[in-house]
């Protein structure tokens, strides 16, 4: 199983070069000059020379790709355009407050997800069912801006319960820099009060993002739980007097989370793509926004950052999870290969 | 086995969270302070100005001149000279200046008390050093200066002498611009591993993006990118403090109509920006305590016409757009309270011609003015395409009437929704600029030479600033013939004869003139525009200076009273 | 003795309803109620997109047209849905705006399919061959990425336009059915009629194309279906970003994000174009649930 796990983590490797030679390629088909807009038309002439000998703007494709790979390997993605500064520096404070939201997100997701699939098989037939399945339905159909905007119109003026924009309030001032987490880092300075702010602040976007994946994982799990309680050994199980509940947690749930939770790998990467539309609308300065924001200005070297950042992060996800199933699934670790 | 998977789940959290919490190394993330205040901590921090505007925000004088940039600059720094809201200059580093008898060399005598943030005096040669910088760098407001001034030279401590290449008759008004850093913290902050300004290597562009080397009423206590700028009270400024003057202020790029709605209403906001939709400033006035204010600001909005791309480059075909646009529907129905335009120059800029011929909505002409253009027998040729800005929601409603408006006269326009920064690239070069683009323009000093030189001279082709790229050598003779005239009245009658000639080149469509619009607490903010306009006082603020924070008051107590409003 | 006619036993016709393959199919998609209404959904969707022209009260709307005098009305009885702020009736430009977003639905798919389909047949019929392992491995790249972002950063670098968003969401489907195709290929081509034929000495194509594709049909085909409200969704999502269709053209995504400004005050705005993106998603998805239980094995 290990070495399973190892020839995975080779091909992921693969998978990131290509992944970089095809954002680089993407990046330097734009036309313009990057040096230029960095410095603006009024520069002096000699300016715009010296920085497009820094940038090595001048040297043939392949040269600019060996050397941002060098650069990238140290951490240095160049500077962006919007921000004037590293980009490195903007991933540092932006890419945590994405991981809070989608964090939160993916746990409630999973245990949400599975806790109304279990309840759906436990009350199967009844109206607890009826109304679980219909929700999933409209869960799955919904993109997760539409309930971003229905959030917005509740919380922002019916129920004003939960705040709407930003990391913290438009009073509030931000805690010393420690893992760019804003409820970590409130946490770790002793600062409650802080932490309960930014959480709150947190609670509407996550939610709005896993609604759709949450439902998706309650029909599946609902499903492949029902299916497999027709089973044989489930069977043997009640004739042995097992109490319904052990066999509904013990001996149903374990075989039937394994669809479930390749699904949810699938639906964590969703999660950092929806991320963009939800923290436009509720105004949350995290990577997506940023990378949403590079988008639309052409900021080359933050889209290619963003983008091999959200790579990596997926394909990092994709690790856990592959280790998750193994752990879950006994057919995995027996026979070394894929559930499949 | 719930259990279970419940605790291997909090393992990968703690993994992940491991991960991120090994690979940032705490650092600090900008301000000058080593400590942030604790959420907690709110007592002091209620004596506080917010306000919003759109980014990006460069607060390095030497970088920054749009609004965003403006507000926060003249905060945080002092300019040479201060702008009055009648539109004359007053002394402010500069105690007193005089003028050689060629117009080339300026001589400034400033005062010997104004600290900056460190504590330090400021001399001569920061002043010297800071025009220098400008001139290096050549970003921002040194369009102003370029080809201007030669050098700057410290006398003593307290005297700086300006060179000129030319005389230049507004000069001092152009120095509300001009912002003085302290060039040691400068100096000590040099990245010198880039050469871009050879032995200055940044010239301290990087750290100056987060931090400021000023001397202004407030210091910028914390800056994030993208998201804000706190400034805190400058106890030592030498200007002295009144009671109730705010002690923070904090510009957000909170733009969203919804957002900065929600803030108002529950009083998270004092000063809104000035580009909300015309509903949400409906909205928003219903609210208790809240008011709307509105003043001319001398700036208009342009539709920039590129003079150098087919079909925009017949002047005729120009003056059809200029009559096809639906004035009325404008003035009434999407922007209530603007002025009608008269050319280039908005009417409250001293030197703006009131005696100009308009271009008024009226199809026939635009017919006419059609079928006179070199294009007349190629209606295929009739096509162009739009751009307005993407951070002013208002002006995709210009947009939209003037395709319907086009579309009768069979001018096909098609319509982009572009970033501001997108913008700023699209300009630099004419295949890229499109054949309109939709943008406010407001004088950088208060003379109606500024408008005209910045918008129609081939200096500042490439830029945000002229989309037309007019580049008429008669135009600019004009131009820098009435710019060297000392005299005012003089250089007022040449200004009037180019705004003429501007108007019958017709390059831009002027929309309208702009009335600025934001969203105040006034319940509880004593907020100038506010108090002069109900005495009837009439009023001029250059771009920005509406917001100097100093200026205001605002009271904490009278704040708790105010609810929420719905 | 023998009568000839007796010793022959009649050859028994029995008459088979010609329809009888498509009754079974029907019955078999609507055994659930839901399907059905899926399918109503969708056929709705169908007809008042393409007649949009006959059936919206006010066509020219979704043109070249505004009415500022007419600004921001709630929905009443002229305007069934209210207005929006340049005063255009936002049940016509939903209507029109359906067009747009099957136009973008169908095209993906039709060059999605062929293009993923053929690659995912050729990488596993030879499975183990360079060329499997080269096409998969391009495939693992394009979704090593978050199938929104890579369709976000496309659809930035080219102009916005309704054939480039296109071209943007192709560029990031098309591993998914290559993926498909390929886990059905490699288990079917060991079955029993691949090997015969194989030994007879058919083409490849033929072994490709007549053999195993037919067999794939069923979990493609409710792949598409599901397909199609994915695939709107995403074109709604990079629409709301900006990256569609300009104005005056509607979209559904600009609409909802135009709106999203004027809550909750002129709330129809944004509701009701949010509401559509929901049914039309919700009817497709329904319609591939039938659809899978069409192609669901004989019992």
């Amino acid at each position: 199983m290990i070495i399973n796990l190892i020839r995975k983590i080779g091909i992921y490797f693969l998978v990131l070069i290509g992944l970089s030679i095809l954002v680089f390629t993407i990046g330097r088909v734009i036309p313009g000059d990057p040096a230029r807009q960095a410095l603006g038309p009024r520069a002096p002439e000699q300016v715009v020379q010296a920085l497009k000998e820094e940038m090595h703007l001048d040297k043939p494709y392949y040269i600019q790709y060996g050397i941002w790979l060098k650069g990238a390997l140290r951490f240095d993605l160049g500077k962006s355009l919007m921000t004037r500064r590293p980009v490195i520096q903007d991933i540092r404070e932006f890419l945590p407050a994405t991981l809070e939201i989608v964090g939160i997100s993916a746990l409630l997701m999973a245990l949400g997800g599975i806790i109304l699939g279990v309840l759906a098989t436990k009350y199967e037939g009844t109206w607890l069912d009826g109304i679980i399945r219909m929700f999933s339905y409209l869960g799955v159909a919904s993109p997760a801006f539409v309930w971003a905007i229905i959030f917005m119109l509740i919380f922002g003026y019916a129920l004003p319960l939960l705040p709407t924009t930003g990391r913290i309030g438009f009073a509030t001032t931000a805690p010393p820099h420690a893992t760019g987490m804003y409820t970590l880092d409130y946490l770790l300075n002793g600062d409650i009060q802080g932490f309960k702010e930014a959480f709150s602040h947190l609670l509407l976007p996550a939610i709005a993002l896993m609604l759709g994946g949450m439902s998706q994982a309650a029909r599946i799990t609902r499903s492949s739980m029902t299916d497999n309680s027709v089973k044989d050994y489930i069977l043997a199980e009640q004739a042995y007097g097992v109490t319904e509940r052990k066999i509904l947690l013990k001996y149903l749930l374990r075989p039937s989370i394994i669809p479930t939770i390749s699904i949810l790998s699938l639906d964590i990467a969703a999660l950092f793509g929806n991320a963009f539309l939800v923290e436009q609308i509720f105004n949350y300065p995290g990577l997506s926004r940023y990378g949403m924001q590079a988008m639309l200005n052409k900021d080359l070297n933050a889209i290619s950052a963003v983008v091999m950042i959200l790579g990596i992060v997926f394909i990092l996800v994709n690790i856990l999870i592959d280790i998750i199933v193994a752990y879950v699934d006994p057919r995995v670790r027996l026979m070394g290969g894929d559930s499949q | 086995m719930k259990m279970k998977k419940v605790l291997s789940l909090l393992l990968i959290s703690c993994l992940l969270l491991g991960i991120i919490a090994g690979c940032s190394p705490a650092k600090e993330s900008g301000g000058t302070e080593s400590e942030a205040p604790k959420a907690g901590e709110k007592d002091d921090m209620m004596s506080i100005i917010r306000m919003t505007q759109d980014w990006p925000t460069y607060i390095d004088p030497a970088v920054g001149s749009s609004f965003s940039c403006t507000i926060s600059l003249i905060n945080l720094y002092d300019p040479l000279v201060f702008p009055q809201t009648d539109g004359t200059v007053a002394p402010h580093i500069a105690k007193d200046w005089t003028v050689s008898d060629d117009g080339l060399k300026y001589t400034f005598e400033i005062r010997d008390d104004i600290k900056f943030h460190t504590g330090n005096l400021m001399k001569a040669s920061d002043v010297a050093f800071s025009m220098n910088r400008m001139l290096d760098i050549g970003e921002g407001y040194a369009y102003l200066y370029k080809g201007v001034v030669k050098e700057a030279i410290a006398l003593d401590d307290t005297t700086v002498e300006m060179i000129l290449e030319k005389p230049f008759g507004p000069f001092i008004d152009t120095l509300v611009r001009f912002m003085v850093l302290e060039e040691d913290v400068v100096m000590a902050n040099l990245d010198k591993s880039v050469s871009t300004y050879g032995e200055y290597g940044d010239y301290g562009k990087q750290w100056l993006l987060t931090h400021d080397a000023g001397s202004g009423p407030y210091f910028a206590k914390d800056v994030k990118l993208e998201e804000y700028v706190l400034g805190e009270w400058f106890p030592d400024h030498f200007l002295g403090w009144e009671e109730d003057a705010p002690k923070y202020f904090k510009i957000s790029a909170a733009t969203e109509p919804v957002s900065v709605r929600t803030a108002m209403a529950n009083r998270e906001l004092e000063i809104t920006d000035e580009i909300q939709p015309l509903e949400n400033y409906n909205t928003m006035a219903k609210f208790d305590g809240v008011d709307i204010i509105a003043y001319e600001s001398g700036t208009n909005m342009n539709l920039c016409l590129n003079t150098k791309k087919a079909p925009t480059d017949d002047v005729h075909f120009r003056k059809a757009i200029a009559h096809a646009l639906d004035y009325d529907v404008v003035q009434n129905n999407i922007y209530p309270d603007s002025v009608r335009p008269r050319g280039p120059v908005p009417r409250i800029v001293p030197g703006s011609n009131l005696d100009m011929p308009i271009y008024d909505f009226n199809l026939d002409k635009a017919r006419e003015e059609l079928s006179k253009s070199k294009y007349a027998d190629n209606p295929e040729m009739w096509a162009i395409d739009m751009s307005w800005c993407a951070e002013v929601p208002e002006q995709e409603k210009i947009a939209l009437l003037l395709q319907a408006n086009l579309a009768e006269i069979g001018i096909d326009m098609e319509i982009t929704k572009n970033p501001f920064g997108a913008m700023i690239a699209d300009a630099q070069t004419i295949e890229t600029t499109p054949h309109a683009s939709l943008v406010n323009v407001a004088p950088s000093y208060f003379e109606a030479g500024s408008m005209i030189k910045t918008r129609y001279h081939s200096s500042s082709t490439g830029s945000w600033e002229q989309m037309e790229w007019v580049q008429d050598p008669e135009l600019d003779a004009m131009i820098d013939d009435a710019l060297a005239t000392t005299d005012r009245d003089e250089r007022f009658k040449k200004y009037n004869e180019i705004q003429l000639y501007i108007n019958d080149l017709c390059p831009t469509v002027w929309v309208f003139e702009w009335v600025e619009k934001r969203a105040c607490q006034t319940g509880y903010v004593d907020w100038q525009p506010y108090l002069l306009l109900q005495k009837g006082e009439k009023f001029v603020y250059p771009m920005g200076y509406s917001l100097y924070v100093r200026n205001m008051k605002v009271y904490p107590d009278k704040r708790a009273e105010f609810s929420q409003a719905k | 003795m023998i009568n000839e006619n007796q010793a022959m036993p009649q050859r028994i016709v029995i008459e088979r309803d010609k329809y009888e393959k498509y009754k079974k199919a029907w019955y078999k998609f609507s055994l659930n109620k839901m399907s059905v209404v899926g399918l109503i959904i969708v056929m709705a969707v169908l007809v008042l997109g393409v007649f949009q022209p006959v059936i919206a009260p006010f066509p020219h709307h979704a043109g070249k047209f505004v009415n500022y005098n007419d600004a921001s009305l709630a929905p009443n009885s002229t305007y069934l849905l209210g207005t929006d702020i340049f005063g255009r009736d936002i049940l016509s430009r939903i209507l029109f705006a359906f067009r747009g977003a099957l136009t973008m639905g169908i095209g993906v798919l039709l060059i999605v399919v062929p293009i993923g389909g053929v690659l995912g047949l050729i990488a596993g019929y030879w499975r183990g061959k360079p060329i499997s392992i080269f096409i998969m491995r391009i495939t693992d790249i394009f979704l090593a990425l978050p199938p929104l972002i890579l369709a976000l950063c496309v659809g930035a670098i080219l102009r916005p336009t309704l054939f480039n968003s296109m071209v943007a969401i192709c560029v990031s489907w098309w591993p998914w059915y290559t993926r498909l195709v390929y886990g059905m290929v490699t288990t079917l081509r060991n079955e029993l009629y691949v090997k015969s034929a194989e030994l007879l000495g058919a083409s490849k194509a033929h072994i490709l194309f007549k053999e195993i594709l037919p067999n794939c049909l069923g979990p493609i085909f409710t792949k598409m279906t599901l397909d199609m409200g994915w695939v709107i969704l995403t074109g709604a999502s990079l629409s709301f970003v900006g990256l569609g269709e300009q104005p005056p053209t509607p979209a559904l995504g600009t609409m909802v994000s135009d709106g999203a400004k004027f809550l909750p005050a002129q709330w129809w705005i944004a509701i009701f174009p949010a509401i559509s993106i929901m049914l039309i998603v919700l009817g497709f998805n329904l319609t591939g649930d039938g659809i899978k239980d069409m192609f669901s094995s004989e019992e």
